[in-house]
């Protein structure tokens, strides 16, 4: 069969399984969500949107079940709207579902065209939405109701003063670094004139305009895009440090200074290029850590915007709904279909299923019965339920995922930057040789410009500028070079401890395995007349094992006779059990069949699935979960740069003991929940490892949080993602070789640049304080120096 | 020849400065905030987009003028 693009999501799939239509069989949907979207775009004239994607993939539309009456509520509009100085309301959104621009286009435009919305703005870099609107044309939950039908989701998050000034820093630093490099751009084209001048003659009145020239752009370089600087270099003062900030701004400003003087009426050349470049340079490196800063914020509210507001509690037969903070232990939760459940608690009355993933990274829905726990931040996929609170919101589930995020986020340990404590003595040091040089020259000289100009050369050929960039500039080649190969390293800082890691922890599902359930081997023979029931049983329930043994049976048989079984009932963590035509019919595991007195002597390293009618087993199903390809070829790489590997899983010992000798793991660890798991990675810290932890869904979250590196593969879920610290978008194994092999170069090109720039300064400077080297080319050979250091980061991916 | 050269110089300043006005009034509007948004507005610009942008400008400001009148209207 051809495989096809669905027309409106362009992902690609079997002919087979699309959705026609017999007005135009040129379309093709996956789903109905597409082909409803598909329509209401098209009979809206919003089309374009499709020319508008390009080559780009969507997701299928979010179906979302539960009510958005909840935007209306009180409560909400205390927490979250704002009265805006024109009497409109407004509130800021996390869109979910946003993939491309077009999708930024369709609802920006689908949301301005809507009658009484007066701004809607989504940010593309953050996916944040800012709405304002007018409450007495159209409410808010028409506004979200809008979203969700074009496919998409919105979550409310409060602002936080840390994301109003992270963006505002953000938007300063950029604006002082265009300037910088504006000035910068121009001074360079006017040095091309002065140098070739200054080598074949040029009149002093030239120089004299050239040097206005220069002055003229370096100003507001120095004053305006070094103002952090000077800032800096004060505060580091006031706490007694002399810091980078405090080099570079004394550095620029006597160079300034002495340029003034040859400007004003001096001999000699000025230098108001090398204040601008020292400034320019510094200030893009700052930048970089402005950026990662407000990335760290984005994340943070992206989290908090998955926690519900309310709940509706059952008390006297009243429903009533109440903020989280006013749930108390023992009262009666309500939740309606598709709604998260808030506190964690035991279900009463019938049963229900909920969507896990979130917790357990377990894709199907489980089942729950009475008395089973309900964990907060799972979704209810089933019927309306009830269940009672046994914590308040502080101590559930859903609130120790947040605030465990929320303090890794904030206290990732700082890794101790070389660069800035080197710069600390660096600093002092080049300062005191800069006064001695003064005041040899002027001691034994008597000549105060002489010693002047020979102490700012100390200073100028001893510019930070090498020593500053050796770390930004080869992280940042190093990092796009990681981007090249699918790899988002969140912060430059996470090469240094990724090249430093030692340890890696594995989790087995959806990493090392695809997480996907199939049936390899089966003992005994179905016969025509048992397999209608068998076929019935698979299919009453939405287990993994159930789901892989009928997909076998749908491949394997055609056409399979549909019969009713009666008393279907789930056996927890055992099977099924149902009747047919008076006999007996189980399906599950072995405990499920010795409890009905079956014997099995079936002894597997797979998970298995048994058959049995009227108390004798027709049939066993052996299930595997494949091996991810590259999975064994990273064991190998891992061995081979003498990097510990540790598988971590929740699986039985069996199934866990299979696997790691299939890829070739000696040391693993089975039937680990995913406090057992983040409390090992304690351990392993504790024992002075670095650890990278891989793993996807949520329920490697804490985990992924306490290691020193997380990562998440590209489909696991958005918190996961959140977490981690470098995300891996092709989903490959391959990639994290990659990882190793960048971080691990990169960081060996920053020490190279380093040792350069310290070298380099140890020759230079003796050199100038003996009054050898002029300013100029002290300026020259402190931009060759920072030549350097670049020409010696590109050769990093030359790996 | 300095006469042109300050001539040029003069002119080249001015109007880099200028330009450079330009995009810090634009920079201080939050128009570089999205880099990724920035980069793909401009492909997003057709003739239909500016039109319908035009009515959404024209809309916005009689629900601004409604909104101040009934505001205006109210008892203090």
């Amino acid at each position: 069969m051809p495989i096809v693009k669905c027309t409106h999501c362009q992902l690609e799939f079997d002919e087979s399984v699309m959705i026609t239509e017999e007005s135009d069989p040129s379309l093709y949907f996956c789903c109905n969500g597409c082909q409803g979207v598909y329509h209401l775009l098209k009979d809206d004239g919003l089309d374009s949107f499709y020319d508008k994607m390009g080559n780009s993939k969507i997701a299928p539309p979010l179906a979302v079940d539960n009510d958005s009456s909840s935007f209306d509520m009180e409560s909400f509009r205390q927490r979250y709207i704002k009265t805006t100085s024109d009497g409109f309301s407004s509130v800021d959104l996390v869109m979910e579902g946003i993939h491309c621009a077009a999708c930024i286009w369709l609802n920006e435009k689908v949301l301005a065209d809507k009658e009484g919305i007066v701004e809607a703005s989504i940010n593309f870099t953050n996916n944040k939405a800012k709405i304002v609107w007018d409450e007495d044309t159209i409410a808010l939950s028409t506004i979200i109701d809008t979203i969700r039908s074009i496919g998409y989701n919105a979550y409310p998050y409060d602002r936080s003063q840390e994301d109003i000034k992270a963006t505002k820093n953000k938007r300063d630093y950029f604006i002082r670094m265009a300037i910088a490099i504006f000035a910068s751009m121009n001074i360079m084209m006017i040095d091309v004139a002065k140098y070739a001048g200054f080598f074949s003659g040029m009149k002093e009145e030239t120089l004299h305009l050239v040097h206005i020239a220069e002055f003229i752009f370096a100003t507001p370089v120095l004053f305006y895009s070094g103002w952090i600087f000077f800032r800096g270099a004060y505060y580091g003062l006031k706490n007694r440090i002399l810091n980078m900030d405090f080099l570079v701004s004394s550095g620029a400003t006597l160079t300034y200074t002495y340029s003034l003087y040859i400007l004003f009426g001096g001999k000699g050349h000025s230098y108001f290029d090398s204040v601008a470049m020292i400034i320019t340079f510094v200030l893009v490196g700052k930048y970089l850590e402005v950026i990662g800063k407000k990335n760290a914020v984005d994340t943070m509210d992206k989290i908090r915007s998955q926690v519900p507001l309310e709940a509706t509690i059952v008390e006297d037969g009243v429903k009533r709904v109440v903020p989280l903070d006013s749930i108390e232990v023992g009262n009666i939760i309500e939740v309606k279909t598709g709604e998260k459940a808030t506190v964690d608690g035991l279900l009463i009355g019938s049963s229900g299923t909920f969507d896990e993933s979130s917790l357990s990274g377990e894709s199907l829905p489980v089942e729950k019965k009475a008395g089973d726990t309900i964990y907060s931040g799972t979704i209810n996929t089933g019927k309306v339920i009830r269940y009672s609170a046994t914590k308040n919101y502080a101590n559930s589930t859903l609130n120790n995922i947040v605030t465990l995020l929320e303090d890794a986020l904030s206290s990732k340990p700082e890794i101790e930057d070389t660069t800035n404590e080197l710069s600390k003595y660096f600093s002092i040091t080049i300062l005191l040789l800069a006064i001695l040089t003064f005041v040899g020259w002027y001691w034994y000289g008597g000549d105060f410009e002489q010693a002047l100009i020979v102490s700012i050369s100390v200073i100028v050929i001893a510019c930070p500028c090498a020593l500053a960039l050796a770390t930004p500039i080869a992280s940042l080649i190093g990092i796009s070079w990681a981007a090249e190969k699918g790899l988002l390293f969140k912060e430059a800082k996470f090469i240094e401890t990724f090249s430093k890691a030692d340890t890696v922890v594995l989790d087995k599902t959806g990493t090392i395995t695809e997480g996907k359930l199939t049936v390899k081997d089966v003992r005994g023979e179905i016969l025509t007349e048992h397999l209608p029931i068998l076929y019935a049983l698979s299919d009453s329930s939405t287990h993994p094992v159930s789901l892989a043994v009928k997909n076998y049976l749908e491949n394997r048989f055609k056409d399979i006779e549909i019969v009713e079984l009666e008393n279907i009932e789930q056996i927890q963590g055992k099977g099924l059990k149902a009747n047919y035509n008076g006999k007996v019919v189980l399906g599950g595991n072995g405990k499920l069949l010795k409890e009905y007195n079956i014997d099995i002597n079936l002894d597997s390293d797979y998970t298995v699935y048994n058959f049995a009618l009227d108390g004798k087993i027709i049939a066993s199903f052996e299930l595997e979960d494949a091996i991810k390809e590259g999975a064994k070829e990273l064991i190998a790489y891992l061995n081979s740069i003498e990097v510990e590997v540790v598988m971590a899983t929740g699986d039985h010992e069996n199934v866990a003991r299979r696997v790691a000798k299939e890829v070739g793991i000696k040391n693993f660890k089975s039937s680990f929940s995913p406090i057992e798991k983040a409390d090992y990675i304690d351990t392993l810290k504790e024992q002075g490892k670095k650890v990278v932890m891989i793993g996807d869904g949520i329920n490697d979250a804490l985990a992924l949080s306490k290691a020193d590196i997380a990562i998440a593969m590209g489909s696991g879920a958005d918190v996961s993602l959140a977490v981690s610290d470098v995300v891996i978008l092709n989903n490959s194994l391959q990639a994290i070789e990659d990882s190793f092999m960048i971080s691990r170069r990169t960081f060996k090109f920053i020490k190279q640049n380093l040792a350069l720039s310290l070298i380099y300064n140890v020759i230079t400077i003796p050199i100038a304080m003996a009054g050898y080297v002029i300013p100029l080319m002290a300026a020259l050979s402190m931009s060759l120096s920072s030549l350097l250091v670049v020409g010696n980061s590109m050769r990093i991916k030359r790996g | 020849m300095n006469s042109v050269l300050t001539l040029e110089l003069t002119v080249g300043i001015i109007v880099s400065f200028t330009l450079l006005g330009i995009f810090i009034w634009a920079a201080k509007g939050g128009q570089f905030d999205d880099s990724k948004k920035m980069m793909d507005g401009l492909l997003f610009d057709s003739q239909d987009d500016l039109q319908s942008a035009v009515d959404r400008e024209n809309r916005v400001k009689e629900l601004k003028e409604k909104k101040s009148k009934e505001q205006d209207s109210k008892p203090i």
